[in-house]
């Protein structure tokens, strides 16, 4: 290597920045789907979730991602076990008092109270905050993820109420989380200075001279580099294998059972709509006009009749022909029926008050033709039907028999 | 006919002469006002007092379609109908009817003559009319239902007293306690069931005329289908016009954050969304009256069905959920409570913890992150000429 300061040293193999590459989509993508479910009411939010599709989408789109940070999650955890048992790499990431010592003293030097910033080995202590707030993200949101996600499973061994509780809980992380991505990663590894390692995998000398002035002393000293003989190396992978592919097994199925424990819970079954009878119409059925109170058919004459009694007209009707005249049964119902017009009031010359008048007939000539109702203009009027005034059936057969009896007076 | 015809020449001259002058009249005069009536010309066809002298004997009847129609009309009530008190005429209505003998009627039965009857009232209710056009009963109507309701199924045009305030328009209150029975003449069950509900009883037996009827979530003349998807998405905005009335729900007591509580739980967010998206596509989660009811609606404390009783509420959670099968499962969903110390206490201290957590991890890092800002800014002040910091 030429020059000491741009010689590069390797921070992230590849499989870690695949790992991260992962883990920022699918938490991006949880961001981004999640919050307007949150701001529910929020036009952004309403807009968004337009565009997505429908709620409906976008909550398959939130546990799509979610599914794969549940698996980015079992990954890491592989791994970590895998640096531990096989590797037995140092636990660079594990916090410690010296942190926070390091936290003070990068604070003090910030605000001038300190000539030089403090030194930093492999993880600085922002970079441990970050790692284990998402670790501490990741357990919160997995937990009430679960619990939303499996209601009616949680409520089996829990209280009810912890369902809203960890939809507060998710909600109120996923703000930490996203507000903490912006403020502390973003200004850390982007505005600070933009730190490409996690792309390139590469830092450069003068960048670990920098920033992590401590685990370039451990490189450059052999700390760092722990190389175990091969022969330990196959040994212990031959142990671990087998040990993670269980451990694989059984986080897959956990993420599976997690996914997968209830059916009616987030998809509902299909909605029964009550099938209701709207028509039922009231009897009787109400119209415009007033109907008789009892059926028209039957409606004996109004009690106005002053020449006979209804009794002996109703009954007459099935009695022999000779017993209706004017003065028991015709004269009546024409006064009822027909005497507003044709009454004094003669309407086309024509006025039934009494027997004589009612034989003179009207303007056009006689309407009564005794022994011939057929040709009687009045029973042709009447049986033609619409006439105002206009007689049921029963009382048009009366006039008809009193007719066609010769229409008697007496 | 032809006798009559010669008789009355006179007459019938006279008459079409004052037709063509109404007409004429009429084409000038259009669109007519409800109140103003079409113009009436001097000598013009029978006044209501002719026509009554007829119609107002009882058992009056013509026969349509085989069958009896009655035409008798209540004088009285005619008179204090609110047609009567504002001097429309029968003829205003009965515009074919120009004198005796009327023209003949061509009617298959007597619903078929109020239909032909009916368009008459557009004369007058230009808007109501035409929003009848756009209701389920016209729609029904155009599919083939001839039972489906018209203006005068609702209105009887000869009885119908005033509705509305005449000036403002406005809906009198006592007409309130008339509109479910107007409805229940063709909707008898609903009516029956809407009668014991909680809104239907304070109404028939408390006569209390700001429950809600029929028309206030079903509209009025351009009635909607309630079993539309629009229309079941937009069901809890529609619960909201009057249970977020703070006035209105003073009386009872009842809170007025059921809308605010409903659309922040699981079920509302959902719903809410949608309704914002999608308003014309089906959900399945529940709005307002897959729990409470529609026209049985009842007081939640209701001792035989009030869904303030776990028992009862989970019924309704089955419906969706049927594999909750525990009670502990309906305190998943807050009832309309905001969490507090003493209701959801789980659900407050959550709340109140990231309240604070969030503030403090926030401030934290804000103020690292500005002292550092701090020192970068000052570092190139006052380093300009030296060594650049990275």
């Amino acid at each position: 290597m030429s020059d000491p300061l741009t010689r590069t040293y390797e921070r992230f193999p590849l499989a870690r920045r695949i790992e991260h590459l992962v883990m920022l989509l699918s938490f991006t993508t949880l961001a981004m789907t999640g919050l307007p479910q949150k701001f529910s009411s929020s036009s952004i939010s309403i807009a968004f979730v337009s565009i997505l599709g429908g709620i409906e989408s976008l909550r398959t789109i939130h546990h799509t991602a979610a599914i794969v940070m549940m698996l980015g999650t079992a990954w890491h955890l592989l791994v970590f076990g895998y640096l531990a048992y096989v590797r037995r790499t140092r636990f660079t990431m594990l916090p410690s008092l010296q942190d926070a010592k390091d936290a003070w003293l990068a604070f003090m030097y910030n605000i001038g109270r300190l000539k030089t910033p403090p030194q930093m080995g492999r993880y600085t202590f922002e970079e441990k905050m970050e790692y284990w707030a998402f670790v501490w993200g990741t357990i919160i949101m997995g937990a009430t993820g679960f619990m939303m996600w499996n209601p009616i499973s949680t409520v089996k061994l829990l209280p009810g109420e912890v369902i809203p509780a960890a939809k507060a809980a998710h909600g109120g992380e996923a703000l930490l989380a996203v507000l903490a991505i912006i403020i502390w990663h973003l200004y850390g590894v982007h505005i600070k200075r933009f730190n490409k390692s996690m792309w390139t995998g590469k830092m450069t000398e003068e960048e670990m001279l920098h920033e992590h002035p401590l685990e370039l002393a451990d490189i450059k000293s052999g700390i760092a580099d722990r190389s175990e003989d091969p022969a330990t190396l196959r040994k212990r992978r031959s142990v671990y294998f087998p040990v993670a592919a269980v451990l694989a097994l059984f986080m897959l199925g956990g993420v599976y059972g997690f996914v997968s424990a209830e059916k009616t819970a987030l998809t509902t079954t299909e909605r029964q709509v009550p099938t209701v009878v709207v028509f039922v119409p009231q009897t009787p059925t109400s119209a415009p006009t007033l109907t008789p109170t009892v059926p028209a058919t039957e409606t004996p004459l109004p009690t106005s009749t002053s020449s006979a009694p209804q009794t002996t007209t109703d009954t007459t009707s099935v009695a022999p022909a000779s017993a209706l005249t004017w003065d028991n049964a015709i004269g009546g119902l024409f006064q009822t029926k027909c005497g507003t017009c044709h009454g004094a009031a003669a309407t086309a010359g024509l006025n039934l008050s009494t027997y004589a008048d009612a034989m003179k007939g009207a303007n056009s000539g006689p309407v009564i033709i005794p022994g011939d109702a057929a040709n009687s203009l009045i029973v042709q009027k009447q049986q033609a039907g619409g006439h105002p005034g206009q007689l049921t059936p029963e009382e048009i057969a009366q006039v008809v028999e009193w007719i066609n009896a010769g229409a008697l007076e007496k | 006919m032809s006798n009559w015809f010669r008789a009355n020449r006179a007459q019938v001259g006279l008459v079409g002469l004052v037709l063509g002058v109404v007409i004429l009249l009429a084409l000038m005069t259009l669109p007519a006002t409800p109140v103003a009536a079409a113009p009436r010309v001097q000598g013009e066809p029978p006044s209501d007092d002719t026509c009554l002298a007829c119609h107002q004997q009882e058992g009056m009847t013509a026969q349509i379609g085989g069958q009896p129609l009655p035409i008798t009309i209540n004088a009285e009530k005619f008179s204090s109908s609110v047609h009567g008190t504002e001097k429309i005429a029968c003829v205003d209505c009965h515009t074919n009817i120009t004198g005796f003998p009327h023209p003949q009627v061509i009617a298959s039965s007597q619903r078929d003559f109020s239909l032909q009857l009916y368009p008459t009232c557009q004369q007058c209710h230009v808007e109501q009319y035409a929003k009848t056009l756009d209701s389920v009963h016209q729609r029904a109507f155009a599919a083939g239902n001839k039972n489906a309701a018209v203006c005068t199924d609702c209105h009887n045009p000869h009885t119908q007293t005033r509705l509305t305030d005449k000036n403002t328009g406005k809906l009198l209150l006592g007409a309130r306690l008339v509109i479910p029975q107007t409805c229940a003449k063709c909707h008898s069950t609903i009516y029956d069931t809407y009668k014991k509900s909680v809104h239907g009883a304070a109404l028939t037996q408390e006569g209390n005329q700001y429950v809600p009827t029929c028309i206030d979530c079903h509209g009025v003349h351009n009635i909607q289908s309630p079993t539309t998807n629009s229309f079941r998405n937009s069901i809890p905005f529609l619960c909201a016009n009057c249970h977020t009335n703070e006035a209105l729900m003073k009386q009872y007591g009842l809170s007025t954050n059921v809308l605010n509580t409903y659309v922040a739980d699981f079920h509302g967010t959902t719903v809410k969304m949608f309704e914002e998206n999608f308003p014309d596509q089906p959900t399945n989660k529940p709005v307002c009256t897959d729990c409470h009811g529609t026209h049985d609606i009842f007081k939640v404390d209701d001792p035989n069905a009030g869904i303030a009783f776990k028992k009862n509420l989970l019924v309704k959670c089955q419906q969706c959920h049927p594999n909750a099968t525990t009670t502990t499962f309906t305190d998943a969903w807050l009832s309309h409570y905001e969490p507090s110390p003493r209701v959801f206490p789980l659900v407050y201290f959550v709340n109140l913890f990231y309240k604070i957590f969030i503030p403090a991890v926030l401030g934290g890092m804000l103020v690292f992150v500005l002292s550092d800002v701090y020192r970068r800014f000052m570092a190139r002040g006052t380093q300009r000429k030296g060594a650049e910091q990275k």
